[in-house]
């Protein structure tokens, strides 16, 4: 509780405000994340307390999170692996013209998401980290393992598809200088092959270029979506979720049991989407902003 | 996208399946003969470099002949779902040709000078843009870019001859 009463004064606040401001600005920039915007700003953090520091990096971190779901709502171009699931329905609810009730979800989702970790972190933190230390490769295979076959069950595509969609990144993740023992792989006797291909490249590429293409494709006019968020869509919205709490509830102990295992953001978004769908009654609208 | 009539030539649905499997595979061949020049086997020291992209060429190459086979034996029933009509495709074309020469001239000139011939060029010929506004854009774009991140933010892109005799 004296945590709380130290980060509720006024100067912490405005360094959560300025940190979100910027995390924001950070994340809809694709290829900037969460972690590079934190490297990068860490530099006005130096003559801070330390207290107030950490309070707007994690700010920063959480604005940049829900930064790319701006992108990934408006533009189908996520800024980020962990908001690839966001586009699945955003931008389909963005295209019906109801980027201000995505976005809206999106925002609080996240709050509530962060609320529960903060609360979970603070009453159980001395547990969990002793649970977490147990975890070793064997743990990690085990929990990349459980998110892959959960793209395939939750995929709406035959499941073979889904299956050589996988492989096909997991051999382009193996292209390059073999982490062991230093073979290189696949690279052709080209030098730009030495590091292998970066996660966002493939991204930027599969979902930026193809939206680019498909804009081309229905006449030019690559706007992105038009967004306002006016007080009235976003109570709206708010009037809405609580039907959702069983979803949302699902998705908050998933994200916690993922985060305090190191399996990471970007399966667990993937995973809670899988499971919502599971769960939903009507999951095959799933995907056309339901 | 759905295509509400076909006119002229069109790519059928089935056709666009086969030729991606068939890609798929070939995909999955060239991972499995990379690793098996790299050794599959394991070492003394544990799995060779080759040992799990060995397996995961397999996996693709048998995903991309299982969905070749399925296309293949129901041909008859996948006739008729329009994949892209040539009126479809031509406007696709107009940006995905540009843009696949635009990245052999990085290759060439460097990122900066392929960017200003690249930017200029579409804005006077798709965009049918004065030549003024044209070339001061499509010269501004990277000048800006090169200040970003080489100047500023110390980060190297692609550079040609160009920024060499200029001293970069």
């Amino acid at each position: 509780m004296q945590g709380f009463a130290v980060a509720l004064t006024w100067k912490n606040l405005f360094f959560m405000l300025v940190g979100i401001l910027l995390g924001v600005l950070i994340g809809v920039l694709p290829g900037l994340g969460g972690a590079n915007g934190v490297a990068i700003l860490l530099p006005l953090t130096f003559t801070m307390p330390p207290t107030s520091a950490i309070i707007m990096l994690s700010c920063i971190y959480w604005g940049a999170l829900f930064g790319g779901a701006i992108a990934s709502i408006l533009f189908n171009i996520p800024g980020e692996p962990w908001s690839v699931a966001t586009t699945f329905d955003g931008y389909p609810m963005a295209q019906q013209g109801r980027a201000g009730e995505a976005l809206t979800a999106a925002f609080t989702s996240s709050f509530v998401g962060a609320l529960f970790a903060v609360i979970v972190v603070t009453f159980l933190a001395p547990l969990v980290a002793r649970f977490a230390l147990k975890f070793g490769p064997p743990e990690f295979f085990a929990v990349q393992l459980l998110t892959f076959c959960s793209f395939i069950g939750m995929g709406r595509e035959p499941a073979v598809k889904t299956l050589a969609s996988m492989m096909l990144g997991f051999a382009l993740a193996a292209v390059g200088l073999d982490t062991v023992i230093g073979t290189l792989r696949m690279t052709f006797g080209t030098t730009q092959l030495l590091q292998g291909f970066d996660f966002l490249i493939a991204v930027i590429g599969l979902f930026g270029l193809g939206e680019i293409l498909l804009t081309m494709d229905e006449g030019l006019a690559f706007k992105g979506k038009p967004a306002r968020i006016v007080t009235r869509i976003v109570l709206k919205t708010w009037a809405m979720m609580p039907r959702y709490w069983m979803t949302s509830l699902r998705a908050c102990l998933i994200g916690c049991w993922m985060g305090i295992t190191p399996g990471g953001a970007t399966p667990a978004s993937f995973m809670t989407y899988g499971m919502a769908r599971r769960f939903s009654r009507n999951g095959d609208k799933f995907g056309e902003g339901e | 996208m759905p295509a509400p009539r076909v006119h002229g030539r069109a790519v059928e649905t089935r056709k666009a399946e086969l030729v991606v499997a068939v890609l798929l595979v070939l995909a999955g061949l060239v991972v499995i003969a990379d690793s098996i020049r790299v050794g599959i086997s394991w070492g003394d020291d544990g799995p060779r470099a080759g040992y799990f992209p060995f397996y995961i060429g397999c996996a693709l190459a048998a995903a991309g002949a299982i969905v070749a086979v399925q296309t293949l034996l129901r041909w008859r029933a996948l006739a008729g779902s329009t994949f892209v009509t040539s009126e479809q495709l031509r406007p696709v074309l107009t940006v995905l040709v540009p843009t696949i020469g635009y990245f052999a001239l990085i290759a060439t000139i460097g990122m900066y000078a392929a960017s200003a011939i690249y930017i200029t060029a579409f804005m006077l010929w798709q965009g049918r843009f004065r030549v003024l506004p044209a070339v001061a854009v499509g010269v501004g774009v990277p000048v800006a870019i090169f200040l970003l991140f080489e100047v500023w933010f110390l980060i190297p892109l692609p550079k040609g001859p160009i920024e060499h005799l200029l001293g970069y």
